[in-house]
C-alpha cells in the first residue's frame, strides 16, 4: 500500500466517471436551453444592438457626439480599449502560462477564460477603430503596397505597434483555442443525433479521430503555441502602455507602465473570469468541477497582482514628488486632490483595499464574496485607465488649456453596448461550445483507481 | 491527328439527303425572295453590313458611355478678354479706408479672382499706421452674409421693389414735406456733407431749408467735446499721441481697445513699451476689467463715482485746485501717489485720459492735461477728430418727438439704429411706425430700417466708394473692391438723387465717384491726381491754424454713487453692437474673460463668493442668474467673476441683444440650437444672443452715462458659459510665461528674470553637475541648422496687449471654422491661434513665480488674486524641431519640413488624435464634425452658406471631418514668399514674410522670419536675454520664443 498526501484538494469532486464528464458538458448543448438563457440572451442583444446603433450614428456624424474636447482627445474611447483589452489577458495566460507551469486546475476554467479573451479582444479592437475620426480609411495603418507613392506607416508611433500588438494576439489567442476545441468537437459530433448539428460540428471539428497520432500531435501543438503565446501575454499590454509611457503628457509618461499595465491587466481578467465562471458554474451544474478550490487559486492571483498594482500605485506617486518635476509632482497632486480625486479614489479603493482581504482565507474561499470583488475590481480597473488618461490630460502643461471631461449619452452607450455584444458572444459561447475542456479534463480524472479507494471494499481490507 | 472535327446537326445533314440540301440552299424558307423581302433599294445599296453596324452600334455605346463619366464642367467661362491686374491665383491688394462709425483705419482689402477675403491694416500710408482691431480685420465677411439687403425694400413686401418706384414716393413725399429729418451716425465724408447740403437747398422755401442733419451715434463721447467747448471753445476731441507720453495716466479710458480711435492709439502705445530706459510707465484707475487695465504697470480698482476723487487728487497733487473732494484711501492712494510721481517727473509728456462721459470729469482730466503742460505735446487740439460728432441732446428731442408722434414728415436714416441704442428704443420703434415718410439706407432690415417704408440699401464698404475726413488733417477714400453683389445704393448717391441732383445708374452709376473725385480736387483739399490719392488711400491737408487758449472751469456735478454701481463697458469683439451678426466677432473670446457668443454681468469673485454666487464654471457647471435695477430697467443675466473688478460694481457690456424683435439682423446674431437650426421664441421668432442694455443707460446732464447706481438681487437658473479658458493663472509653473520688472531688467542679469534651464547630470568623477538642456537630447537633429530656411517666430510678452487682431487674423487667412457657442462650450473652439490670460494668484510674486517655493498651496493657486496682474500670451503651434506630436502618428499625417515646419496633411491623417494629446502647447484642433456640411453649423459657420464661402481663402484647403488641424505658420504666405523671391532670383528677404497674425498685430509683438539668416530680425529677437522658450524642459525644441515680459 502506498501513503498518499491528503493535504491536496481533488480538482474534481464527486466520483465522476469519463462518462459523467462528457455528459455533464454536452448536456447544455445537447438539450434544450433553459428559459434564463433566452432572457439573458435578448437583454445582451438588445444592449449590443443599441451600441452598435451609437456607433453607426458615431461614424455617421462625427467624433464630436462623443464627449471630447480640445485637450482631452481620447477618454471613454482608449479607456474601454485598454480596459477591454486588460480583461482579454486572463485567458491567455491562464492556458498557456499555466500549462507550461502545469498547473493543472487551469483546465476547468481555461476554455471559457479563452472564450472570453477573445471576446474580450473583440470589444477591445472596436475602439481604436471607432475613434478614428476617419475609418474609411483607417487600412493606412497597415504597411500594405499602395498607390500613394512612397506612403509607409510610421514604424515610431507605438500605436502602430498596437496594431501589431492586438492583430497578433487575437490571432494566436484564436488559433490556441480553436486547437483546444477540436477534441471536443468531435465528441460532440460523435453523439449528435441531429444532421445539421452533426455536419456543423464535424465541419468544425476538422476531421479528429482520437487517434494516438492526433493526440500526440495535439499535445505537441498546444505545447508550441503556449511557448509562442506567453511571450504575448506580457507584449500585448507593455505595448498598450506604450501608448502613454511614449508620449510626453505627464502622468503617462512613466517606465513603470509595462509591467504594472500588464499585472493589472492579469489582475482585471482573472476578476472578469470570476464574475462569469461563478454565473456558469451553476447554470451549467459545473459545481463539481469549478469549485472553491478554483476560485480560491484565482482568488490569491487576483491578490498578488492586485499588490503588484498597488505597489505600483504607489510608487508612481513616490517617484513624481521625488522628481522634483513640477509638472509630474502636479499631475499626481491633480489625481488624489483635483476634480477628478473621486474617481482615483474609486481606483485606490477597489484595486488596492479590495484584494488584500483576500489574505482572510475564509474571504476568498467565499463564493459570494468573490463574486462581489470581481466586480469590484472591474470597475477599480476602469477607472484605473481612466484616471491615466483624462486626469493626465485634463490638466497638462499650460493651465489656459485645461479642462474637464463629461461623457455624452453616446460614450456610455457604446460601452455599455460592448458590455451588450460580449454577452451575446459570451453566451452563444456557453449554448453552443463545450464550455469545459472535457478531453483535458478527463486526464485528471481519479479513474478506477480512486473510486476502488473510495469504494467499501477498500475500507474492508483495513 | 486529326484535330478538326466534323460536328453535324442531325442524322440528314451526316447523309446529305437532297431534302436537307434544298432546305439548306434555301436559308429563308418562305414564299418571298430575300430581293422581294428587302425591297428597300437603298438598303440594297447601303455598304454597312450587319458587323459593321455590330461594330457602330458597340462603339457609339462605349463613346456614349465614356462621354457620360466625363464630370461636367459648369459655368467655368475662361476670360476671353483678361481683366487687367486679375490673374487667377494671384492676390490683388487694394489701399482703402475703414469706417463704420465707430472705428477708422486705413487699410489694405486682398482680393482673389475678384473677391476680397482678407483686410488688414495700412502700415504705409494713413495716421494708423496700420493699426486695426478684430472688428475691421472681420468685416469682410459682413460682405457675405446672405441676411444683408440685396435690393430696395418697401414696407410690408417680403421681395425686392424698383429703386425707381421708391425714389419716386420719396421725392414726391420730401416735396409735400414740411419738415425734414436726415438722422445719420457721425458723418465724416465730405462729399456727403457736400451732397447734403445740396439737399437742404433743393428743399428750402423762402430760402429756409425744411432739412435738418441730426448725427446720432450709439456710443458718446460728447463729454471730451463739451469740456474743450468750455476750457477751449472748440466742440473738438483732439488727437491724444500715446507714443510721445512716458507717462500715460487713464481713469475708466479702455484706450486700447475700445475707447475713441483706440487701434491708432495701441500702435502708439506700442512704441513706448519696449522695455529700457525710455520705457513708458501706465497707471490705471478703472471699475472693471479691461484690456488696457490688464497692461497698466499700476492698476487699481475704483468705483465709477470715485474717479472725479482720483482726477481731483491728481490734479491738487501736481498744483491744480478743484472744488471736487479728494478724498482716497487704501490701495487707490497709493497707486495715485505712484502715478503723480511718475507725471511729476515727466511733465509735459505725460497723458492723462479719462473714459467717462461725465462732463465735470472731463474738465478735471483737461485740467491735469493744462497743468502738466501736455497740450503741445502729446494732446494736439488743432488736428482734431471728426468722430464721434453725435450730437445727444438733438438726438434726444427728435426721438421724443418721434415718440410723441409730432416727428418730421420724412426722416431719412443714413444708417443709425436707435431703435437698439437708445434708451427709450421700444416706445421709437412705434414712433416711426406712426411717421408719414421713413426712408433708411441701412443695410439690413434693422431694429430701425425693419418699419421704414422704404429701405434703399447702402453698399457694404467694400462694394462703394466713399471719402472721410477723419481728422482735420487727413483726408481719405474708400474705393470698391468688388462690383456690389446686390441691388444696393450709396448712400451718397441715394441723397443726391433725392435732392434731384443725380440719377441712377444701377451698378454702372459713377454718382459717388463723380462726388468724392470732386470733393478730392476741390480747393479744400486739392487732390487733383485722383488715382495717386486712391493708390494711397489718404493724403495730408492742412488744417486751419488755430489757437487755443485754455480756461479754467470750475467743474460742477460729477458722478453720483450708490451702494452698488454699474457700468456699461463695450467688449472688443462686439463693441456697439454693429458687427452683432458677425460670427467670427462673436466667437472671438473676450480678452479678459474669455467668453464668446454672450454679455453677462462681471462681479468680483470675492464679493461673489460672499454673496452665494458660484464662482468657477465649465462646460456643464453654468453661472447664476441675477437681475441688475438700472434707471428703472430690469435685465437678467449670469453673473460672471470677473477678478480685477471693483467691490460694489457690476460691469455689464453693450452691443448684444440685437435683433431680439426678429429682425434680420444677420445670420450669425442668433441663438442657435444643440442640433442645429435657430432658437425660436413661442412666437417662432429668433432668439437674440445676450441681452440689450441701452436701455439701461440713464442721460445725466444731457449726456449719456455709461456709469449709474443700480441695485442687484439674485434670479433663479444658471446659465452655461462657452469661455475658452477655465482655468486663469499658471499655477507658480515658471516656464509658461515669465515677467519681470524694469528695475531688474535694467540690471542686465538675464539669471535674475530669466534664467537658462539647466538640469543634473553625474561627470565621469560621478559626481553631479549642472548642464544645460541641449546636452540632455536623446534625438538626432532635423537638419536644419545652416541649411536653407528655418522658420522661426518671437512674441513679446511685453508688448502683446491682448487685443484678439491676430486671432482674427488667423481665422479669416486660414478658413479656420466658425462652431458656435454649443461646441466653444464644449471646449472644441477651432482657433489656430490662442490667447491665453493669465491672472497672478496670491501664492505668485509675480506670475509664474512662487512666492514661497516650499510652501505653495495649489488650491489657492487656483484662485486669482483680488486685483491681479494680467499676462497675454499668444500661442500656436510651435513647429517643434522634435515634435511630439510627429512621432506618434501612426500614418505619418504630421511631419517635419526640411524647413523648421511641423506641417499637416489633411489628407493623410486617420484622426486618432493622438498628436494631440501629446502635444504639450495643446494647440492642435480635431474636426470633430463636417463644419462645412453638418447641420449644426448652418447658422454659425460661413462656410456653409453660398454667399459666405466666397470669404474663404482659396489658398488653405477647408478641412473634412476626422482630421487634425493647426497653425501651420501661413505656410501658403511662406511659398508665395519664397516663389517670389525666386522669381527675382533673389534670397527671400527679412521681413518679407509676414503670417496673418504678425501681420495683424498693432505693436508688433510678432515677428517672424528665417532663423537660419544670421541678419534676420527673429534670429536677434531670440537671441535676446529676453527671450525664452515656453517648456524649454519637456525638450521640444520649438521653434516659437516668447519675450520676458517687463513691468515698469
Amino acid at each position: 500500500m502506498q501513503k498518499e498526501a491528503a493535504i491536496r484538494e481533488p480538482l474534481i469532486l464527486g466520483n465522476k466517471t469519463y462518462h459523467d464528464v462528457t455528459e455533464d458538458v454536452c448536456r447544455p448543448i445537447e438539450g434544450k436551453a433553459p428559459k434564463m438563457w433566452y432572457i439573458l440572451f435578448a437583454i445582451a442583444l438588445i444592449i449590443g444592438l443599441y451600441g452598435v446603433g451609437s456607433i453607426l450614428y458615431l461614424l455617421g456624424t462625427g467624433i464630436g457626439v462623443w464627449g471630447l474636447n480640445k485637450t482631452i482627445g481620447w477618454a471613454w474611447d482608449i479607456t474601454n480599449f485598454v480596459w477591454w483589452v486588460g480583461i482579454g489577458h486572463a485567458g491567455t495566460l491562464i492556458s498557456a502560462v499555466l500549462l507550461l507551469f502545469r498547473q493543472k486546475w487551469r483546465m476547468a476554467i481555461n476554455r471559457s477564460a479563452e472564450a472570453m479573451t477573445i471576446f474580450a479582444v473583440f470589444m477591445a479592437g472596436t475602439f481604436p477603430l471607432i475613434h478614428m475620426g476617419r475609418l474609411w480609411v483607417g487600412y493606412w495603418v497597415l504597411p500594405i503596397p499602395n498607390h500613394f507613392g512612397s506612403l509607409w506607416v510610421n514604424f515610431n508611433s507605438p500605436l502602430l505597434w498596437d496594431v501589431f500588438a492586438i492583430s497578433t494576439y487575437l490571432s494566436v489567442s484564436l488559433v490556441f483555442w480553436y486547437i483546444g476545441l477540436i477534441p471536443d468537437f468531435a465528441t460532440i459530433r460523435d453523439r449528435a443525433k441531429k444532421p445539421v448539428a452533426k455536419r456543423m460540428y464535424s465541419i468544425l471539428s476538422f476531421g479528429w479521430s482520437g487517434r494516438a497520432k492526433h493526440w500526440n500531435r495535439f499535445e505537441l501543438v498546444s505545447l508550441v503555441l503556449a511557448g509562442l503565446a506567453t511571450p504575448l501575454v506580457f507584449s500585448v499590454h507593455s505595448i498598450v502602455s506604450f501608448d502613454f509611457a511614449t508620449s510626453v503628457i505627464p502622468g503617462w509618461h512613466t517606465t513603470i507602465f509595462p509591467p504594472y499595465f500588464v499585472a493589472g491587466a492579469v489582475f482585471s481578467g482573472f476578476a472578469m473570469v470570476q464574475t462569469l465562471l461563478l454565473v456558469m458554474r451553476k447554470a451549467m451544474n459545473l459545481e463539481a468541477y469549478i469549485h472553491t478550490k478554483h476560485v480560491e487559486y484565482m482568488n490569491i492571483v487576483i491578490m498578488v497582482t492586485g499588490s503588484i498594482v498597488g505597489t505600483a500605485y504607489i510608487t508612481e506617486l513616490f517617484i513624481s514628488w521625488y522628481s522634483g518635476v513640477e509638472y509630474e509632482a502636479y499631475a499626481f497632486l491633480n489625481r488624489a486632490t483635483g476634480p477628478y480625486w473621486w474617481a482615483y479614489w474609486s481606483m485606490m479603493t477597489c484595486n488596492v483595499i479590495s484584494p488584500q482581504l483576500m489574505w482572510i482565507r475564509k474571504l476568498r474561499r467565499s463564493l459570494l464574496f468573490t463574486f462581489f470583488i470581481s466586480i469590484v475590481v472591474n470597475i477599480g480597473m476602469w477607472f484605473e485607465r481612466y484616471v491615466i488618461i483624462v486626469t493626465s490630460i485634463h490638466r497638462d502643461y499650460i493651465p489656459a488649456a485645461w479642462s474637464m471631461h463629461y461623457p455624452s449619452h453616446i460614450d456610455i452607450a457604446v460601452y455599455v453596448g460592448t458590455i451588450g455584444l460580449f454577452f451575446v458572444f459570451f453566451l452563444l459561447f456557453a449554448r453552443y461550445f463545450p464550455v469545459l475542456a472535457l478531453n483535458e479534463v478527463k486526464t485528471i480524472l481519479k479513474g478506477s483507481g480512486q473510486s476502488y479507494k473510495e469504494s467499501p471494499d477498500y475500507h474492508k481490507h483495513h | 491527328m486529326e484535330v478538326t472535327k466534323k460536328y453535324w446537326k442531325g442524322i440528314e445533314e451526316l447523309n446529305q439527303t437532297p431534302e436537307f440540301t434544298k432546305h439548306r440552299d434555301n436559308e429563308f424558307p418562305f414564299q418571298n425572295s430575300v430581293e422581294q423581302f428587302l425591297v428597300d433599294e437603298q438598303l440594297a445599296e447601303s455598304s454597312t453590313g450587319r458587323r459593321d453596324f455590330l461594330k457602330f452600334l458597340g462603339f457609339s455605346v462605349a463613346a456614349a458611355t465614356l462621354a457620360a463619366c466625363e464630370a461636367p464642367v459648369t459655368k467655368a467661362v475662361p476670360y476671353v478678354n483678361k481683366p487687367e491686374d486679375v490673374t487667377p491665383g494671384v492676390a490683388t491688394w487694394y489701399a482703402s479706408t475703414y469706417y463704420d462709425g465707430l472705428s477708422y483705419a486705413s487699410v489694405l482689402v486682398k482680393t482673389r479672382e475678384a473677391r476680397p477675403i482678407f483686410i488688414k491694416g495700412n502700415k504705409d500710408f494713413g495716421f494708423t499706421k496700420g493699426g486695426t482691431n478684430p472688428q475691421i480685420i472681420a468685416s469682410v465677411l459682413g460682405l457675405y452674409d446672405s441676411e444683408r439687403l440685396n435690393g430696395v425694400r418697401a414696407k410690408g413686401v417680403d421681395a425686392n421693389i424698383s429703386v425707381d418706384k421708391a425714389d419716386k414716393a420719396i421725392r414726391s413725399a420730401l416735396k409735400a414735406a414740411k419738415e425734414i429729418v436726415v438722422l445719420s451716425p457721425t458723418i465724416i465724408s465730405p462729399s456727403l456733407t457736400t451732397a447734403l447740403s445740396t439737399f437742404s437747398t433743393a428743399y428750402a422755401v423762402n430760402g429756409l431749408s425744411k432739412v435738418k442733419v441730426v448725427q446720432y451715434d450709439a456710443v458718446s463721447y460728447g463729454a471730451i467735446r463739451k469740456a474743450n467747448e468750455l476750457n477751449f471753445g472748440a466742440s473738438i476731441i483732439p488727437s491724444y499721441d500715446f507714443s510721445k507720453a512716458k507717462t500715460i495716466v487713464s481713469v475708466g479710458a479702455d484706450f486700447l481697445s475700445t475707447w475713441l480711435l483706440a487701434n491708432e492709439y495701441a500702435v502708439q502705445y506700442g512704441v513706448n513699451r519696449a522695455p529700457g530706459k525710455d520705457m513708458s510707465s501706465h497707471y490705471q484707475f478703472e471699475s472693471i476689467m479691461s484690456i488696457t487695465g490688464s497692461n497698466a504697470d499700476g492698476r487699481v480698482q475704483i468705483k465709477p463715482s470715485e474717479s472725479a476723487n482720483v482726477l481731483a487728487y491728481i490734479l491738487k497733487s501736481i498744483g491744480g485746485s478743484t472744488l471736487v473732494s479728494s478724498a482716497l484711501s487704501g490701495e487707490a492712494k497709493k497707486v495715485a501717489d505712484a502715478a503723480i510721481a511718475a507725471l511729476k517727473s515727466s511733465k509735459k509728456e505725460s497723458l492723462v485720459v479719462c473714459g467717462s462721459n461725465n462732463e465735470a470729469e472731463q474738465l478735471l482730466t483737461n485740467a491735469i492735461n493744462n497743468q502738466l503742460n501736455a497740450y503741445g505735446t502729446t494732446i494736439d487740439l488743432a488736428n482734431d477728430v471728426k468722430l464721434f460728432q453725435s450730437n445727444d441732446k438733438e438726438a434726444n428731442q427728435l426721438f421724443d418727438a418721434i415718440i410723441a408722434g409730432k416727428g418730421p414728415d420724412v426722416l431719412i436714416n443714413l444708417g443709425a439704429n436707435p431703435v437698439y441704442s437708445a434708451s427709450n428704443g421700444e416706445a421709437l420703434r412705434n414712433g416711426l411706425e406712426g411717421l408719414k415718410m421713413y426712408v433708411s439706407t441701412s443695410r439690413y432690415a434693422d431694429e430701425s430700417s425693419s418699419v421704414a417704408a422704404y429701405i434703399v440699401p447702402d453698399h457694404h464698404q467694400l462694394e462703394g466708394w466713399s471719402d472721410f475726413k477723419p481728422k482735420a488733417t487727413q483726408y481719405a477714400v474708400a474705393q470698391p473692391t468688388i462690383r456690389p453683389l446686390g441691388d444696393t445704393y450709396s448712400s451718397l448717391e441715394s441723397v443726391l438723387v433725392w435732392a434731384g441732383a443725380a440719377v441712377r445708374n444701377g451698378k454702372d452709376s459713377t454718382v459717388a465717384y463723380d462726388a468724392i473725385k470732386g470733393t478730392a480736387a476741390s480747393a479744400e483739399f486739392g487732390f487733383t491726381d485722383f488715382a495717386l490719392l486712391t493708390h494711397n488711400s489718404c493724403g495730408a491737408v492742412s488744417a486751419p491754424i488755430s489757437t487755443f487758449a485754455y480756461k479754467a472751469v470750475a467743474s460742477s456735478a460729477t458722478t453720483k454713487g450708490g451702494e452698488w454701481e454699474v457700468v456699461f463697458y463695450q467688449k472688443t469683439a462686439i463693441r456697439d453692437g454693429g458687427l452683432a451678426s458677425n460670427p467670427w466677432l462673436q466667437e472671438l473670446p473676450d480678452p479678459i474673460s474669455k467668453v464668446t457668443w454672450d454679455n453677462y454681468i462681471t462681479m468680483n469673485p470675492v464679493q461673489m463668493e460672499k454673496m452665494g454666487y458660484v464662482t468657477t464654471y465649465d462646460q456643464e457647471h453654468g453661472l447664476n442668474m441675477a437681475t441688475v435695477t438700472v434707471n428703472g430697467q430690469k435685465v437678467t443675466l449670469p453673473v460672471y467673476p470677473q477678478p480685477g473688478q471693483a467691490f460694489n460694481t457690476i460691469g455689464i457690456a453693450l452691443g448684444y441683444g440685437r435683433g431680439a424683435n426678429g429682425e434680420k439682423i444677420g445670420r450669425g446674431a442668433y441663438q442657435t440650437k444643440e442640433y442645429g437650426g435657430y432658437e425660436l421664441d413661442d412666437k417662432g421668432k429668433r432668439i437674440a444672443i445676450g441681452v440689450n442694455v441701452y436701455p439701461c443707460v440713464s442721460v445725466f446732464n444731457g449726456l449719456p452715462s455709461y456709469a449709474a447706481s443700480a441695485t442687484i438681487a439674485k434670479a433663479e437658473g444658471e446659465y452655461l458659459i462657452a469661455a475658452t479658458q477655465i482655468h486663469h493663472t499658471v499655477m507658480g509653473r515658471d516656464s509658461i510665461v515669465r515677467e519681470t520688472t524694469l528695475s531688474t531688467f535694467l540690471k542686465g542679469d538675464r539669471e535674475a528674470f530669466n534664467p537658462i534651464h539647466k538640469l543634473q547630470r553625474l561627470n565621469e568623477h560621478g559626481h553631479h553637475e549642472e548642464a544645460p538642456l541641449e546636452e540632455f537630447d536623446l534625438w538626432n537633429a532635423h537638419p536644419i541648422e545652416k541649411v536653407g530656411h528655418r522658420w522661426g517666430m518671437t512674441i513679446d510678452l511685453s508688448s502683446c496687449i491682448g487685443c484678439g487682431s491676430c486671432l482674427v487674423a488667423c481665422q479669416s487667412e486660414n478658413n479656420v471654422p466658425v462652431v458656435g457657442k454649443d461646441e466653444v462650450r464644449r471646449g472644441r473652439e477651432m482657433h489656430w491661434l490662442r490667447i491665453d490670460r493669465y491672472y497672478a494668484s496670491a501664492e505668485e510674486s509675480t506670475i509664474g513665480k512662487k512666492a514661497n517655493e516650499d510652501d505653495f498651496n495649489y488650491s489657492e493657486a487656483e484662485k486669482a488674486a483680488v486685483n491681479p496682474a494680467v499676462v497675454h500670451m499668444p500661442l500656436m503651434c510651435h513647429h517643434c524641431n522634435h515634435a511630439p506630436c510627429e512621432t506618434v502618428c501612426p500614418v505619418a499625417a504630421t511631419t517635419h519640413s526640411n524647413e523648421g515646419l511641423n506641417q499637416m496633411a489633411y489628407n493623410r491623417c486617420i484622426g486618432t488624435r493622438y498628436c494631440a494629446n501629446n502635444c504639450p502647447y495643446k494647440v492642435r484642433r480635431f474636426n470633430w464634425f463636417n463644419y462645412p456640411s453638418y447641420k449644426k453649423f448652418t447658422e454659425v459657420n460661413p462656410a456653409q452658406d453660398d454667399l459666405g464661402r466666397m470669404v474663404l481663402n482659396p489658398d488653405v484647403t477647408v478641412r473634412t471631418r476626422g482630421v487634425m488641424e493647426k497653425c501651420s505658420f501661413c505656410v501658403q504666405r511662406i511659398q508665395s514668399t519664397k516663389l517670389t523671391a525666386k522669381k527675382e532670383a533673389r534670397p527671400v528677404k527679412d521681413g518679407e514674410l509676414a503670417t496673418a497674425c504678425s501681420e495683424a498685430c498693432p505693436t508688433n509683438a510678432i515677428i517672424v522670419g528665417d532663423w537660419n539668416d544670421d541678419n534676420s530680425a527673429v534670429k536677434a529677437s531670440s537671441s535676446d536675454n529676453r527671450a525664452y522658450q515656453a517648456l524649454e524642459e519637456v525638450g521640444v525644441k520649438p521653434n516659437v520664443w516668447y519675450k520676458v515680459k517687463v513691468r515698469n
